[in-house]
């Protein structure tokens, strides 16, 4: 592997995510819409038993 | 099926395959064979990681799962998003900055060339009797629905794959994933419309939603710790994590996907839309079984669902017997349905007293409807044997078959078709990886051409295609080692993961201790297994053993690593 290409890859790994500005808040967004998700199937499963 | 859902059927099936030629077309080196050229975009991406992991068992055994044992099998993926942060922090930098083609390649670059090779070997072993089965169960079932051989099954599915797989190889396969899953989305939602708007006048989506949870099948959550519960929230949320980390960190069919990703972000993003998308997805897939549950209080469900097995019961000794169960079945079935009305009517009135005594009319009569059905289930495995008497896996597909409308049946097959040739192509692609750059041009031949090289990784793509047909059409002859297959399969996950976390965090391991750690903790794994399944003297549920092969092989090597002098190579590939 040349070494311009493994800086590129280097480089592109420090680069912001399209959404949420940074990698650490889009990694806490998924696992905030997990918690979500688990809430809100203990409820529904609550509200028809 | 109808001529309309064969046309439907036929043809989804030939644009699957025109589209991966189209797709995979002018591939002519392995990086393009195999790695797509690094050129796929996130969506690519995320739709390839879902269409591989869900195979067709997820969408015929799935609802028929939450028709039997209610929603709490989604408590399994909890584990997954947890994964996919991990392994977008630590396992696609790594993998992307090393150029690796194999997950395994990363361990000779970390470790030596003894673990590379031993994790690759553990891997070919678990995935080709996976790859076998992954073609196997979807096509015993359809042979069963659809009346057909299951040589002929096997053969269209197996043949369509090998097709666009050798021609295009990940580039074909990722694309057709894609479309593959579109494909299973809308098929799916319509699918789930469908049901709905089939459920008998005055009965609503909520009414239906309040019978479902009645009767114990909205059970999404479940905080109790119990190892011996399969599914619950914690068994989810820690083994779930360690088989997702496993899957989608140490296994090539899952790695090669995000391998392909254009950059660390594309692949990051594809992870990351995973484990946003996956939980809901298969909540989805759930509800729907439920649903299905729930349309069959209303209209008769046949008394066992295989329609082989029954029809073998009404020709055999016992047709007398089964026959007054029938009768037996269906009077007991209409007091069930009456007294299911009077329920949701006297619900509306918010009297507890009545609700009460409907509820308990309604519970007294399924009961005896379950007992009837555990008499028929006793006689078919007096006639067949206990393997016959599992008929979740018919369930969905026989209310697709019998209630569903034209056309919209055959595109609910062509889903189960394409989650077959998704799943299966992203086993064959990893395996012919594996079998091509860590066996064969590593120890076989290293000073081959490129040429050379893409006519072997073809071969071997072909040649893992022929075997999983093979594996399929002579699998019915495997008895019960079918069933044992599939479990043999998730014996190898937490030693895979033990060896890469070992490689990833713990820098002063060396290559011969993982080495020795991964024996070990295979060995352990394995005699947990025995002392399961063969000698029935302890109970954990299987998800646990990817915790403990996980935990002994970090252990052992530890404790290894302070008697051992060997070098610890590249610690700088480690984090």
């Amino acid at each position: 592997m040349s070494e311009p290409l493994l800086k590129n890859i280097i480089d592109d790994a420090e680069s912001d995510p399209p959404i949420f500005k940074t990698w650490k808040r889009l990694y806490a967004a998924v696992l905030f819409n997990l918690a979500l998700l688990v809430v809100l199937f203990y409820f529904f499963g609550k509200a028809f038993q | 099926m109808r001529t309309l859902d064969w046309v439907v059927l036929f043809l989804t099936l030939l644009s699957i395959v025109i589209y991966g030629i189209y797709k995979g077309k002018g591939t002519r080196t392995i990086r393009g064979f195999f790695l797509a050229d690094k050129s796929m975009k996130w969506y690519t991406v995320a739709l390839s990681i879902m269409a591989t992991q869900a195979s067709a068992i997820t969408f015929t055994s799935t609802p028929g799962q939450a028709y039997v044992d209610g929603m709490r099998f989604v408590q399994f993926y909890f584990g997954l998003p947890i994964a996919m942060v991990i392994l977008s922090i630590t396992a696609v930098p790594i993998f992307h900055k090393l150029n690796v083609y194999t997950a395994y390649e990363y361990l000779e670059y970390r470790f030596d060339l003894k673990t590379r090779t031993l994790t690759s070997f553990l891997f070919l072993i678990q995935r080709g009797l996976a790859a076998g089965m992954t073609i196997y169960a979807p096509s015993i079932v359809l042979s069963v629905i659809l009346g057909w051989d299951i040589r002929i099954t096997s053969s269209v599915i197996g043949g369509a794959i090998i097709i666009y797989t050798t021609s295009g190889g990940v580039k074909a396969v990722n694309w057709t994933d894609f479309q593959q899953m579109l494909i299973i989305m809308f098929g799916m939602i319509m699918a789930f419309i469908m049901t709905i708007v089939l459920l008998p006048s005055g009965v609503s989506f909520t009414d239906a939603l309040h019978v479902a949870g009645g009767m114990g099948k909205l059970n999404l959550i479940d905080f109790s710790f119990d190892l011996n519960n399969r599914y619950n929230f914690w068994s989810g949320i820690i083994g779930g994590m360690f088989v997702a980390l496993a899957y989608f960190g140490c296994d090539q069919s899952q790695v090669q996907r995000y391998l392909t990703g254009q950059s660390i972000t594309q692949s990051r993003l594809g992870l990351l839309f995973n484990g946003i998308a996956k939980v809901p997805m298969q909540f989805f897939i759930l509800l729907l079984g439920a649903m299905v549950f729930v349309f069959y209080q209303y209209v008769q469900p046949p008394l066992f669902f295989n329609p082989v097995e029954t029809r073998k019961i009404q020709e055999g000794a016992y047709a007398e017997a089964y026959e007054q169960l029938e009768s037996k079945y269906a009077e007991v079935f209409e007091e069930k349905s009456k007294s299911l009305r009077e329920y949701i009517d006297v619900k509306s009135s918010g009297d507890p007293v009545s609700i009460a005594q409907a509820q308990a009319n309604f519970q007294t009569a399924d009961n005896r409807a379950n007992e009837i059905r555990g008499e028929a289930v006793h006689m078919i495995k007096a006639q067949s044997g206990s393997l016959a008497t599992n008929d979740t896996n018919y369930i969905f597909l026989s209310f697709v078959i019998k209630y569903l409308p034209l056309g919209l049946v055959g595109l609910v097959f062509a889903c189960i078709f394409a989650a077959t040739m998704s799943s299966t192509s992203g086993e064959l692609s990893a395996l012919a990886t594996c079998s091509v750059v860590d066996i064969y041009k590593r120890h076989i031949k290293t000073d081959g051409d490129e040429p050379h090289y893409l006519m072997i990784s073809r071969l071997a793509m072909a040649s893992w295609g022929i075997y999983g047909i093979l594996f399929a059409q002579f699998a019915s002859g495997l008895g019960s080692l079918v069933e044992a297959v599939n479990i043999l399969g998730s014996l190898f996950y937490g030693t895979l993961l033990g060896i890469f976390l070992l490689g990833f965090y713990f820098k002063w391991i060396g290559g011969t201790a993982t080495f020795l750690g991964a024996v070990i903790s295979e060995a352990i794994v394995l005699t947990l297994f025995l002392l399961e399944y063969g000698f029935k003297s302890i109970t954990v549920a299987w998800l646990w053993y990817p915790v403990v092969g996980c935990g002994v092989v970090i252990i052992a090597a530890m404790v290894l690593n302070t008697f051992l002098t060997g070098t610890n190579k590249q610690k700088s590939f480690a984090i």
